[in-house]
C-alpha cells in the first residue's frame, strides 16, 4: 500500500502542477491574481463538451476551439475589466472574482449539473505498476505537466515574447523603457494562463465530471499551491505541488479522505503564519526581512 | 365631436369587461403547489418535471373539485440549491419561506433536498402550517421530531425511501450477496452528509457486524469530492470483495469510472445516483458492467413489468420530455405526492391545512411505486411486495449495457452476476 500511495501521490502532484501552473504565470509577469482561472477552467470544459457532444465536432477541434476561445476570453477580461484597475490588487482581485461567480453560476443557472458532463480520457486502459494499476490519463498527466514546466521554462528563456515576459516580471518600467509594451505583454500573460487552465481541463476533467463547483475547487487548490510555493515561482509550483500531493494522498490513506481538503487551506495558513511569500516566493521577502 | 361619446363607451366596455374577467378568475383561483427543491440537480430537476406532468394530467381533467367547482392546479418552483457544495442550510430555509410567503402553496411536494435542509425547515412549515410531501430528503431524523412532537410536526410527510427502508434493501442484497457468493469482506464509502451516514452505520450495525462480516474500512467523502484512487488502492490491498458507496452528488460517477480502470475486484453495490439511468452507459463508456445499484422507488429511472403503472409513467415521461427517466430517487414519488395531495385536497373539501393534513394521513392509493400508506411519523411504508407496500429496486448493469433487477425478489428479473475477473468465495 505504501507504493501505491507513493504513487498515487505523485500523480496527484501532477495534477496539481498542471492544475497550478497558469495562474502562477499570470501573476509572475503581470501581477493579477486571476480569480476567475477556476471559471476559465470550467468554461473551457463545458465548451469542449458542448462541441463534442452536442455539434459532432472531432474531439480534437473540439478542444482546440475551447482552449482558444478560453483564451481569447482572457484577453477580453483584461482589456475590457482588468486594464482599467491594473496596479490596484484589490480591484483586480474582486473584478476577477466577480467574473468567475458569473461564470460559473451561469452553469449552475443554465443547468449544467449532472454526471453526464464529462470529457473522454484519451487513452483507455492502465498498467500494473507492482501491485497498484494505474490508469495511461494519469499517466498522461504527469507526461503533459512535464512538458509545460520544461515547454514554459525554454518559452522564457529563449523566445522574444518569453524574454519580454521575464523583463515585465522582473521590472516593468525599466521593460517600458526598453519598448516592451507592458500592457500588451499582461494581456497576453492572463490570455495565456487562461489557456492553461484550459489545457489543464482537458487532461484532467476526464478523470471526473465537470461542474461548477469544481471551478472553485480548482481555484483553491491553485492558489494553495501558488501560496505554499511562492506566488510567481515555476520552482516553487514544483515543490508545493509535490508537498500538497503528497500530503493529500497520504492523507487519504492513513488518516481518512475526510480530512483531505483541509490539508491545502492549512498549508495555506501554515505558510502565510511563518513566510507569507511563500517557499520560494520573492515578492514580500525584502518587506518581510524589514 | 361625435366620436368622443364612442371612445368613452369603449373604455367603459373594457374596464367592465376587465372586471368581469377578475371576477371570474378570483373565483377559480388556481391552487399553487410550491415546488422549494435543488432544481440544478438531476433529482431535483426531474422530480419538478413530472410535478409539472402530473399537474397537466389533473388540469386536463379540469382540475381539483373543491366546493363543487373545479379548481385548476398551478406549480410555483423555486432552486433552494440545497444540494449545491457549500450552501448553507440557513440560504435554502430563505428560499422556502419565499415561495411560502409569496405563493401561498395550498401544500409542498419535493421540498428541500439535503436532509440537513429538511430537518431545519421542519419548524418553518409548522409555523406557516403548510403540508409538506417531501419526496428527496432521506434522513429518519424528520419522522422522529414527528412522533415526538406529533401536533407540531404533523405538516410534514415522506412519500420516498428513507435512510432506514435503504438499510433494509442493502442488507437484503448483501444477504443475497454472501449466500450466492460467500462473500464476507466489504468496504463502505459514503458522502459525508445525514442520510448517508445513517445508511452506512445502519448497515454496518444492523447486519455487517451481526452477520460475521469484516468491514475493511468506513469512509466519509465531502460533498463534491471527485478523486476516490487512495481508497480504491485501499479497497483492492485489503482484499475487499464488495464495495458499498453511498452517493448522491454528481460527481460520485467517477468513483466506477475509476473502479473500473483500476481493475479492483470488488463487487460495486449501493447506491451511486449517476448510475440509476440508462444514460449511465454512455456516459460512462460502457465500463459499468456488473455494477449493482439501488434505485429509491420503483418508477423513478426504472420500471417493472410487474408492476404495470410503473412502466406507464416511464413511458409517459419519455413520450412527454423525449428522454427517460435518470434520477433513481425522487421522480415516482414527487409524481404520486400530486396525486395524494390533490386527492386529501378533494377529500377535505377546503384549503385548510389542519383538513387537508387529516386526509394526508389516510392516504391508501395503489400507484407506480406500489401501495402508499403512511406511518405515524408520516413516512411512506415500504417493503419488499408492491401490492402490500411502496417498493424500491435494486438492479445490476449486465457487459451489454442492460439493468437487470436483482432484488426484492417479488420484482427480480435476473440473479446477481460477478463481474469478470471476480470469483465467487464459495
Amino acid at each position: 500500500m505504501l507504493l501505491g500511495t507513493i504513487i498515487y501521490g505523485l500523480l496527484n502532484s501532477a495534477v496539481l502542477a498542471v492544475m497550478a501552473i497558469g495562474f502562477n504565470l499570470t501573476f509572475g509577469i503581470s501581477g493579477v491574481a486571476n480569480f476567475a482561472y477556476g471559471a476559465m477552467y470550467i468554461f473551457s470544459a463545458y465548451l469542449s463538451w458542448t462541441l463534442f457532444n452536442l455539434l459532432d465536432w472531432p474531439y480534437g477541434l473540439a478542444v482546440s476551439a475551447s482552449i482558444s476561445a478560453t483564451m481569447a476570453l482572457g484577453a477580453l477580461m483584461y482589456r475590457f475589466v482588468l486594464l482599467r484597475v491594473r496596479g490596484q490588487a484589490l480591484s483586480e482581485v474582486i473584478a476577477t472574482f466577480g467574473i468567475g461567480l458569473a461564470i460559473l453560476e451561469l452553469f449552475h443557472y443554465l443547468g449544467f449539473v449532472g454526471f453526464e458532463y464529462t470529457l473522454p480520457v484519451l487513452i483507455d486502459d492502465g498498467i500494473m505498476i507492482g501491485d497498484t494499476m494505474v490508469d495511461w490519463q494519469r499517466i498522461l498527466i504527469t507526461g503533459v505537466a512535464g512538458l509545460l514546466v520544461t515547454g514554459l521554462w525554454a518559452f522564457t528563456h529563449y523566445t522574444r515574447l518569453g524574454l519580454a515576459f521575464r523583463g515585465i516580471a522582473q521590472d516593468e518600467r525599466t521593460a517600458l523603457t526598453l519598448g516592451i509594451e507592458s500592457d500588451r505583454i499582461a494581456m497576453i500573460s492572463v490570455s495565456l494562463g487562461c489557456g492553461l487552465a484550459a489545457l489543464a481541463a482537458t487532461v484532467i476533467i476526464p478523470l471526473g465530471s465537470i461542474s461548477p463547483s469544481e471551478g472553485y475547487e480548482v481555484l483553491i487548490k491553485a492558489l494553495a499551491v501558488c501560496i505554499i510555493g511562492g506566488l510567481g515561482s515555476t520552482g516553487g509550483v514544483i515543490v508545493a505541488s509535490f508537498l500538497i500531493g503528497f500530503a493529500e494522498r497520504f492523507t487519504d490513506t492513513y488518516v481518512s479522505s475526510h480530512w483531505t481538503m483541509i490539508v491545502s487551506l492549512a498549508a495555506i495558513l501554515l505558510v502565510l503564519g511563518f513566510k507569507p511569500s511563500g517557499l520560494f516566493g520573492r515578492q514580500k521577502e525584502l518587506e518581510e526581512r524589514i | 365631436m361625435r366620436s368622443r361619446p364612442v371612445k368613452y363607451y369603449l373604455i367603459l366596455v373594457c374596464v367592465v369587461s376587465g372586471l368581469i374577467v377578475s371576477a371570474a378568475a378570483q373565483a377559480a383561483e388556481p391552487i399553487v403547489i410550491g415546488v422549494p427543491t435543488s432544481l440544478g440537480f438531476l433529482e431535483g430537476k426531474e422530480s419538478h418535471k413530472v410535478v409539472q406532468m402530473a399537474v397537466s394530467e389533473i388540469n386536463a381533467k379540469g382540475g381539483v373539485t373543491l366546493g363543487g367547482q373545479k379548481r385548476i392546479l398551478e406549480v410555483s418552483s423555486m432552486d433552494i440549491r440545497d444540494a449545491a457544495p457549500g450552501v448553507p442550510v440557513p440560504e435554502a430555509l430563505l428560499g422556502i419561506e419565499k415561495n411560502i410567503l409569496e405563493k401561498k402553496p395550498a401544500g409542498i411536494v419535493v421540498g428541500p433536498f439535503r436532509s440537513e435542509a429538511l430537518v431545519a425547515a421542519m419548524d418553518l412549515i409548522s409555523k406557516y402550517k403548510t403540508p409538506l410531501i417531501g419526496t428527496i430528503a432521506m434522513t429518519p431524523a424528520s419522522e422522529a421530531k414527528v412522533k415526538e412532537e406529533p401536533e407540531k410536526y404533523k405538516y410534514v410527510f415522506r412519500n420516498c425511501l428513507n435512510a432506514v427502508y435503504l438499510v433494509k434493501y442493502l442488507v437484503g442484497t448483501m444477504e443475497a450477496i454472501n449466500k450466492e457468493f460467500g462473500f464476507t469482506k466489504v468496504y463502505i464509502m459514503h458522502q459525508d452528509v445525514a442520510w448517508a451516514r445513517a445508511t452506512a452505520d445502519g448497515v454496518k450495525k444492523s447486519y455487517f457486524e451481526k452477520a460475521g462480516w469484516e468491514v475493511m474500512e468506513q469512509e466519509a467523502y465531502p460533498t463534491g469530492t471527485s478523486d476516490f484512487s487512495s481508497a480504491l488502492m485501499k479497497a483492492r490491498s485489503k482484499g475487499a470483495q464488495v464495495i458499498m458507496p453511498i452517493f448522491d452528488m454528481p460527481q460520485s460517477g467517477t468513483l466506477v469510472k475509476q473502479w473500473k480502470s483500476m481493475n479492483v475486484p470488488a463487487l460495486m453495490t449501493g447506491f451511486i445516483s449517476p448510475l440509476a439511468g440508462t444514460d449511465a452507459w454512455k456516459s460512462f463508456d460502457g465500463k459499468i458492467g456488473g455494477a449493482i445499484n439501488c434505485v429509491f422507488e420503483m418508477g423513478s429511472a426504472i420500471a417493472s413489468d410487474k408492476l404495470p403503472k410503473s412502466v406507464e409513467f416511464y413511458n409517459k415521461y419519455k413520450k412527454i420530455y423525449g428522454k427517460e427517466l435518470q434520477a433513481g430517487h425522487g421522480p415516482a414519488p414527487a409524481y404520486e405526492s400530486v396525486y395524494i395531495l390533490a386527492e386529501a385536497i378533494e377529500r377535505a373539501g377546503s384549503l385548510d391545512p389542519e383538513a387537508i393534513v387529516a386526509e394526508l394521513k389516510k392516504t391508501d392509493r395503489m400507484g407506480i411505486m406500489g401501495r402508499i400508506r403512511f406511518d405515524a411519523g408520516n413516512q411512506v411504508i415500504y417493503g419488499f411486495d408492491p401490492k402490500e407496500t411502496a417498493v424500491a429496486a435494486v438492479f445490476q448493469w449486465t457487459d451489454d449495457g442492460k439493468r437487470r433487477i436483482v432484488f426484492p425478489e417479488a420484482l427480480a428479473d435476473s440473479k446477481i452476476q460477478l463481474p469478470k475477473g471476480l470469483k465467487s468465495a464459495k
